[in-house]
């Protein structure tokens, strides 16, 4: 999309780079917002930018599930699994088909079957389309994830999030345009959230570790502990004074104007990001709504909390993180207490976003690296599937109350409708108004894109 | 025309083969039922002659077209569909074809059934394929890139007295050309501060300044170069940047981060390179080919091995499944690294096709892929959750003498390792012969058996006796290297000090790979170079070893129209902070064109006249008037060349993470500026990084070494650095980005380390002058190597007074040291302290 980066010219090395303090002169104008004109974008790698076409979702909410959550206990009912249970399966030599502890039942006006460890995002079945044909390359956990997350597990590559903030800038200047919250540290680590060989402006902004409560999480050098906000803004006054006289001696030069923009901007985000992520400030009935407050709920419910107010204000990539979804064994006891931490917050930030008529163009995508075995080993648990597995949609122009593709009668493969994780990459882009043929981005000498050679776009589940 | 003989010839010559009956009726029958609408519904988009583009140049509408095939080759092999491309296709094995979704298994059948009796096909029709692209190499050499450096006569300036040597010349005439003037030399109190951060990646103390200011001598800035040359902290500032280009690291990165704990010794390596001023063509042999190169002393032969850590160094998916995908993607990455980084060709993008852009096909690719094929890559790695792929590492001679003195008994050591080495190398080799095609072939497909059948009673014809004697020399040999080595019977892991590195393996030619898979070989490559550089002072590939020797000798060549240039680049864009050529690691056809051909031809000549010496080459273009001038703008000139691409003035850069660092612990009075003896990840050891906690902590710790010294773990790079656009470790980086972010302003603000260093500075600041004004002076000349002005001075007291009437306790010793502590920090935030005038 860009020509290759040239060093040294202002259009490209002093205004795309140089002054990617991603705020620029909308900053310095005391505008925050997406009012900044669209040509804006010359001067600010992060400022808005238009869409390829008309975008159905404006920004992402992603619940990641890592470890893979078993899809045909939750959302890909599997009656001839159930009939076959305990079963031998053809080619798994010592491995027997293992029905489903739980009960699936017709939900909603559209009647799509889910389990009952959901029985409040199922409230919300009507809005959901479920991707019942999701498959990928390899049941590993970190290939999976990462390529989930990159597309490649082969090679470095921009994460998702950060393909998209490329793509679209942010909306809101004072924050970070692509957030995760509570990402892990293994499986890839801080790859899941980079920006590989997009200039780091795009990478995430990690907040809290997946492990770790939320509640505890904290950003990092957002406060001064010595001074209070009138001394840093006189002792931030008298940098600016030696910038500007910097600036007095070589005019317009980018560079500098964006170091003071920088500057300013930072100021209001320390003023501004901890009021985001400070959630003392909403009802107690909403805290009870998103389950904070209940040891079972409460991190994920504070991280859903947060993807909504981080939403609000203008975020545009925000990644949520549950674990660990990984159950070889003890799946009777250990699944409906997942399933319970991200069932209720889950239903919440649904029905808040709707509430708030934002879940038009949020598009809420759940999922993991996999899906589970139907066919078992031990007793009690499932093991890794990349073959068929489960996510769904929601909002952001995506049909609700349906389920688009399937998997083999007891859940193994997917047969129809298949989605890899390039067409899931394809579709959200394609929501976002992004083609994702055309966003590419120049390095060693090639144009490069999130879905590598590969995506389709899922035209069927489109509104 | 030609074309079409061959063609028809081939049509003549295989066609009996094929199908030597006509096809019968019935078999007419099934291709039109079953197959002909199969390939209509499913395959013409792509691949007819009415499709929009051919794919891969290959055409299923006609007999010839499946018969000659694409850019991979016939795709049906009639009669064998175990054979045939197209069968494995539609099997998604290797390829997927049909790309959306794969055919019923049905339909695959049928497919596969009509291979099977030889793929009748009353198809006619043309069957060149319209699109097969080849590329043609003549036509390749006439890009710039490819023509050999030329010596071009001095351009005719209408300033004769500006230029100072060479480079002001070619500099001046493109800038008068242009339409241009040169602005003003810088003062010296810049220029010397310049120096110091370009050369050393320090700044100037006051003494250093004030040294530098008044001396008068003519001679003053040579003499002042001279010096930063020989200073050991030039090649931590210039091997560091080698170190972005060798995407050095201190784990795997990937999805499964483990720690390389003595990858350190790579980066002493290259630092001490630098230092030592070896020259760039010794430089990169060493580390394509160290292991290979004779040594006299024992310290010589481990700094060697050490070297070669640059091609163990890539990015590495430790879990993968398939060792042969992952050594294909190890070799890939060698491939890449030692093409990109000494020629800045993307040959790499040759593994799946030929290259889009730049004269290189996929054998090309394939003929450096078997070099390095036959080369074993070892890096180490702890075993366990989820490493598949750990390897050994290469021993060192563990009483490496610190004098040049070696010690007579690590010698005799290291010669017999070498004498065993060799020995079980060449009974391995002969134990491979008698032995015929490994094991496991045997239970694989057909074909091979077929082959092997063939070849097995011709050739082989060793006894079970000889065979159980070699087997046992072989055994009794890799116990006794064992024992030399150091590691006791059945431990495996050597125990004294071990390095990164590679050592040949089995000399072997690569198969193309074709879409760059593994399961879809196309024909033996003979290992060689990109036909484009043809060479012919550089001799083949010695069979009997792995070829990288060669493989240097060809990178390293005086002839190679390349390595001069990239490398005369490289060090032109760290001084000027831009590439003659701006795409510093794409010099090809994607890449932009030099903005000064002749300059840069003349500094490649240069660079290798003066036997590669990169200190030379430094040295010439600090001495250039173009490096001293000023970075002040002349409107005028913005105007017309905004970016300064005529270099009429020096252009205003930032200081990159390190020197940040660096520089704010060097006024703290906090550096330590003596090396650290190995690393953070040394001590770590071996580790996955995302699963050890503590891990992250210990990598954290604070520290007073260089930056160029701090563990740099990929995933996990220390803050500060990732803050102020470190190169990414998992990548080549010849120009790191330079951004402006608000979490940049943040940290100098708020982080923890600035409010240490803001402290320690004010305590120097403090203890060296009595009165306002001249403590206030120290925190300007020890920051920013300036005075204040007088608005600066008075903008300044007031500062820390105001500080100090807003706390509470008003005039303790604390009080004021914070007030001051405030006031230093201000200055080591300012844009003027981390950017380079």
């Amino acid at each position: 999309m860009f020509p290759e980066l040239v060093p040294g010219s202002p259009s490209r090395r002093e205004l795309l780079k140089a002054v990617s303090c991603g705020f620029g002169y909308a900053a310095l104008a005391g505008l925050a917002t997406e009012a900044a004109a669209a040509d804006a974008r010359n001067g600010n790698p992060l400022s808005p930018r238009p869409p390829h076409f008309a975008a159905r979702a404006r920004r992402v909410i992603f619940l990641c599930m890592r470890g893979g959550p078993s899809h045909v206990d939750t959302f890909d009912h599997k009656p001839q699994l159930m009939a076959d249970d305990g079963q031998p399966v053809s080619g798994k030599k010592g491995r027997k088909l293992m029905g489903s502890p739980w009960k699936f039942s017709p939900r909603g006006e559209s009647g799509l079957e889910i389990s009952e460890l959901f029985p409040e995002v199922a409230r919300h079945v009507d809005d959901l389309c479920v991707l019942n044909g999701m498959y990928a390359d390899v049941p590993t956990h970190p290939e999976c994830f990462v390529q989930l997350h990159t597309g490649s597990f082969q090679f470095v590559r921009p994460s998702m999030g950060a393909w998209v903030l490329y793509g679209l800038g942010t909306e809101n200047a004072n924050l970070p345009g692509f957030i995760t919250l509570n990402p892990p540290s293994r499986v890839g680590g801080a790859q899941n959230y980079g920006s590989a060989f997009l200039p780091a402006v795009y990478q995430g902004t990690r907040i809290g570790q997946l492990g770790r409560p939320l509640k505890q999480a904290t950003v990092g050098n957002l406060d001064n502990p010595r001074l209070s906000p009138a001394s840093q803004r006189r002792q931030l006054d008298f940098v600016q004074s030696l910038n500007r006289e910097l600036l007095q001696q070589r005019p317009s030069d980018g560079q500098l104007e964006g170091v003071i923009e920088s500057y300013e901007l930072a100021f209001r985000m320390q003023a501004e990001l901890p009021q985001v992520l400070d959630t003392a400030g909403e009802s107690q009935s909403t805290l009870e709504t998103y389950g904070v407050g209940v040891k079972a709920t409460d991190d994920f419910g504070r991280q859903c909390l947060l993807a909504r107010r981080l939403a609000e204000a203008g975020g545009r990539f925000i990644e949520l993180s549950h674990a660990n979804w990984d159950q070889h064994g003890g799946l009777r006891k250990r699944l409906p207490a997942n399933c319970a931490a991200v069932d209720r917050p889950i239903a919440a930030l649904l029905a808040d976003l709707k509430q708030r008529d934002m879940l038009k163009d949020t598009l809420v995508v759940w999922g993991g690296e996999f899906g589970r075995t139907p066919h078992v080993k031990k007793q009690d648990g499932r093991d890794h599937n990349a073959t068929g597995f489960t996510f769904w949609m929601a909002g952001g122009g995506v049909k609700g109350g349906i389920a688009h593709g399937a998997t083999d009668p007891h859940g193994i493969e997917a047969v129809a409708g298949k989605v890899h994780f390039h067409d899931l990459h394809a579709t959200m882009l394609h929501l976002l108004g992004i083609d994702h043929q055309r966003l590419t981005y120049r390095y060693g000498g090639r144009d490069f894109r999130l879905t590598d050679v590969r995506g389709q776009v899922v035209h069927d589940i489109l509104t | 025309m030609r074309h079409l003989l061959t063609l028809w010839l081939l049509l003549v010559v295989t066609g009996p083969a094929l199908s030597a009956d006509k096809p019968t009726a019935r078999e007419l029958a099934f291709f039109e039922k079953k197959i002909r609408p199969l390939l209509v519904q499913h395959c013409y988009k792509c691949h007819s002659r009415q499709a929009k583009t051919v794919e891969a140049g290959l055409l299923l509408d006609s007999r010839q077209g499946w018969m000659t095939g694409g850019e991979n080759g016939a795709v049906i092999a009639a009669g064998s569909p175990g054979e045939s491309l197209l069968i494995q296709a539609v099997n998604y094995e290797g390829l997927e074809m049909p790309p959306k979704e794969k055919l019923s298994p049905q339909q695959i059948a049928d497919l596969t059934r009509w291979v099977r009796q030889g793929a009748p096909d009353p198809r006619t029709g043309d069957s060149i394929s319209p699109i097969r692209r080849t590329i043609d190499i003549d036509q390749g050499r006439t890009f710039w890139a490819f023509h050999p450096a030329l010596a071009a006569p001095l351009p005719p300036v209408e300033n004769p007295a500006w230029p100072l040597d060479a480079i002001d010349h070619f500099i001046l005439a493109g800038i008068e050309a242009a339409g241009l003037a040169p602005v003003g030399d810088a003062d010296r109190r810049t220029l010397v501060r310049r120096l110091y951060f370009d050369l050393v990646g320090l700044p100037p103390t006051q003494q250093q300044v004030d040294d530098f200011v008044h001396d008068k001598s003519s001679r003053a800035v040579e003499t002042l170069v001279d010096e930063l040359l020989e200073s050991p902290h030039f090649g931590e500032r210039w091997g560091r940047h080698w170190l972005d280009v060798a995407r050095y690291a201190e784990s795997t990165g990937m999805e499964r981060n483990f720690t390389f704990p003595h990858a350190w010794r790579y980066r002493d390596y290259v630092i001490d390179a630098f230092n030592r001023d070896l020259p760039y063509n010794r430089f990169i042999t060493e580390q394509v080919a160290g292991d290979l190169l004779p040594a006299k002393t024992a310290a010589d032969r481990n700094r060697l091995t050490v070297a070669t850590g640059f091609l163990a160094m890539g990015p590495k998916s430790l879990n993968e499944p398939n060792p042969k995908v992952f050594q294909m993607d190890v070799v890939d990455d060698q491939v890449d690294i030692s093409t990109r980084a000494v020629l800045a060709l993307t040959v790499s993008c040759a593994r799946c096709h030929d290259h889009k852009f730049d004269p290189f096909p996929t054998e090309d690719y394939y003929a450096i892929a078997g070099i390095f094929r036959s080369t074993r890559t070892l890096f180490g790695t702890g075993k366990g959750q989820g490493n598949r792929r750990a390897t050994g590492l290469v021993s060192l001679a563990s009483s490496a003498p610190k004098e040049a003195t070696p010690s007579p008994a690590a010698d005799q050591k290291t010669a017999q390792i070498t004498k065993l080495t060799e020995q079980l190398r060449k009974a391995r080799r002969e134990l491979r012969k008698l032995q015929g095609p490994p094991k496991g072939k045997k239970k694989g497909k057909k074909k091979s058996n077929k082959k092997a059948n063939k070849k097995a009673p011709s050739k082989t014809a060793a006894t079970p006796q000889q065979l159980k004697q070699l087997r046992n020399r072989v055994r009794r040999l890799n116990r006794k290297l064992k024992q030399a080595r150091g590691g006791g019977q059945g431990n495996t892991k050597p125990t004294g000090p071990v390095a990164m590195g590679v050592q040949d393996g089995a000399p072997e030619d690569c198969r193309v790979h074709i879409r760059g898979n593994v399961k879809t070989l196309g024909k033996r490559v003979p290992r060689g170079f990109p036909q484009v550089v043809h060479l012919d002072s550089v001799p083949g590939v010695n069979g009997s070893q792995s070829g990288r020797l060669e493989f240097a000798a060809w990178l390293t060549s005086a002839e190679n129209p390349l390595t001069a240039r990239v490398m005369a680049n490289r060090v032109w864009y760290h001084l000027t902070g831009r590439g003659l050529v701006t795409t510093l690691d794409n010099f090809g056809a994607m890449g932009q064109r030099p903005s000064h051909p002749e300059l840069l031809d003349h500094l490649a000549l240069d660079f290798i006249e003066n036997n590669w010496s990169v200190k030379s080459l430094i040295r010439k273009i600090v001495l250039s008037r173009t490096y001293r001038l000023a970075s002040t703008p002349y409107p005028a000139n913005r105007t017309k060349d905004p970016d300064n691409t005529r270099f009429w003035r020096m252009n205003h850069r930032r200081l990159d993470a390190e020197a940040i660092r660096d520089a704010i612990l060097a006024v703290s009075g906090q550096l330590e500026t003596a090396p650290p003896k190995r690393s953070v990840v040394a001590d770590i050891g071996d580790a996955n990084v995302g699963r050890a906690g503590g891990t992250l902590t210990k990598l954290n710790a604070p520290s007073r070494y260089r930056s160029v010294y701090l563990p740099i773990v990929r995933n996990a790079v220390p803050e500060m650095l990732r803050l102020f656009d470190f190169a990414e470790p998992s990548m080549l980086v010849g120009r790191r980005d330079v951004t402006t972010v608000p979490a940049q302003a943040l940290f100098l603000l708020n982080s923890p380390f600035m409010l240490a260093q803001a402290d320690r500075l004010a305590a120097r600041v403090v203890a060296a002058a009595a009165d306002e004004a001249g403590r206030v002076e120290m925190a300007y000349r020890m920051t920013l190597n300036r005075e204040p002005t007088d608005g600066e001075s008075t903008a300044a007291i007031a500062l820390v007074t105001a500080h100090l009437t807003s706390l509470p306790g008003q005039n303790t010793d604390g009080d004021r040291q914070q007030a001051w502590s405030g006031l230093c920090q201000a200055l080591l935030a300012c844009a003027e302290f981390r950017y380079l005038q």
